[in-house]
């Protein structure tokens, strides 16, 4: 119970900084191409992230595994590469 | 098997124009090479019409502009054109780059099970770009969306001049490791996001089957 409350409270923290990100670095006339549908404004791209939803849980996926590559080092490995 | 490239071009969505528009050079490098080609742009294409175009042309390559999904992959809206367990056969000894989402994960494996000649390139996970809106009526002056379709281009365009399934594969993505580079060196406000879709699509692009098949002289 306290494990899956904490891994809320993770998912919860994790949003707000993506939020935070996309409300902060992204200009308002670009959209992101993500699955299927339309193409996502600034604010679509915030709403989904909040609801959770697959769209939101992929921008989410990308900002980890981003954040990830950065910390474990690879990231800079392979950009040293070309 | 003949030499020579089918190209879905579906124009449903901004996505898509945008896929369909960056597929000009690849058509055009094919002719430059006389190489024959197929563009689709029917809006009712489904599977069974799909089916018929490949088996009737047999041309040994395809490349998919469109949406996806893990066992499928879209043409025009929602009309599935191939998908796993229907027609995924029909695939298996070409050469494929899906430029959709997901649909390596299932359909890149299983249209690849025993195949000999037979190469899919395509993404593992979503396939992500940015457009600037300011461009969308003209995609060529985007300069966002060509840090993503450019390293895409490349897999086809490589294919055509005749490289390996594995090279064209490992420059497209060392192009989009470069772009990471410059878009994080020139410090937009946006460049971390940029580069965190990069990032995406770098770690999706997969390869599955013939690593060394090549389009046949």
């Amino acid at each position: 119970m306290t494990e899956e409350k904490d891994k809320e409270k993770v998912n919860e923290k994790q949003k707000e900084i993506v939020i935070a990100r996309i409300e902060a670095q992204l200009p308002s006339n670009l959209k992101l191409s993500i699955g299927s549908g339309e193409s996502l404004t600034k604010q679509e791209m915030i709403k989904h992230v909040e609801d959770g939803d697959e769209q939101g849980k992929q921008i989410m996926n990308m900002h980890i595994n981003f954040i990830k590559a950065i910390s474990s080092g690879k990231l800079a490995k392979e950009l040293s590469s070309v | 098997m003949q030499r020579g490239l089918i190209i879905t071009c579906p124009r449903c969505d901004n996505a898509t124009e945008y896929l369909t528009y960056y597929s000009k050079s690849i058509v055009e490098e094919a002719e430059k090479r006389s190489i024959k080609f197929k563009e689709i742009h029917n809006k009712v294409l489904d599977m069974t019409n799909f089916s018929e175009i490949v088996t009737t042309l047999d041309y040994q390559m395809i490349v998919f502009n469109g949406h996806g999904s893990k066992d499928s992959i879209f043409g025009y809206k929602d009309n599935i054109i191939i998908q796993v367990g229907k027609n995924e056969d029909i695939i298996r000894e070409r050469i494929i780059y899906a430029r959709a989402c997901n649909a390596a994960v299932v359909l890149g494996v299983e249209c690849m099970k025993n195949t000999k000649n037979g190469c899919f390139i395509g993404y593992s996970i979503p396939f992500v770009f940015f457009m600037d809106e300011s461009w969308i009526s003209n995609p060529h002056n985007d300069n966002v969306a060509k840090l993503f379709l450019i390293p895409s281009n490349m897999i086809p365009l490589s294919l055509i001049k005749g490289n390996p399934t594995i090279e064209a594969h490992e420059n497209s993505k060392k192009q989009i490791l470069k772009n990471i580079n410059r878009v994080l060196r020139d410090k937009d406000k946006e460049s971390f996001l940029v580069a965190e879709a990069l990032w995406n699509n770098y770690i999706g692009q997969t390869i599955i089957g013939n690593n060394s098949a090549k389009l046949e002289d």
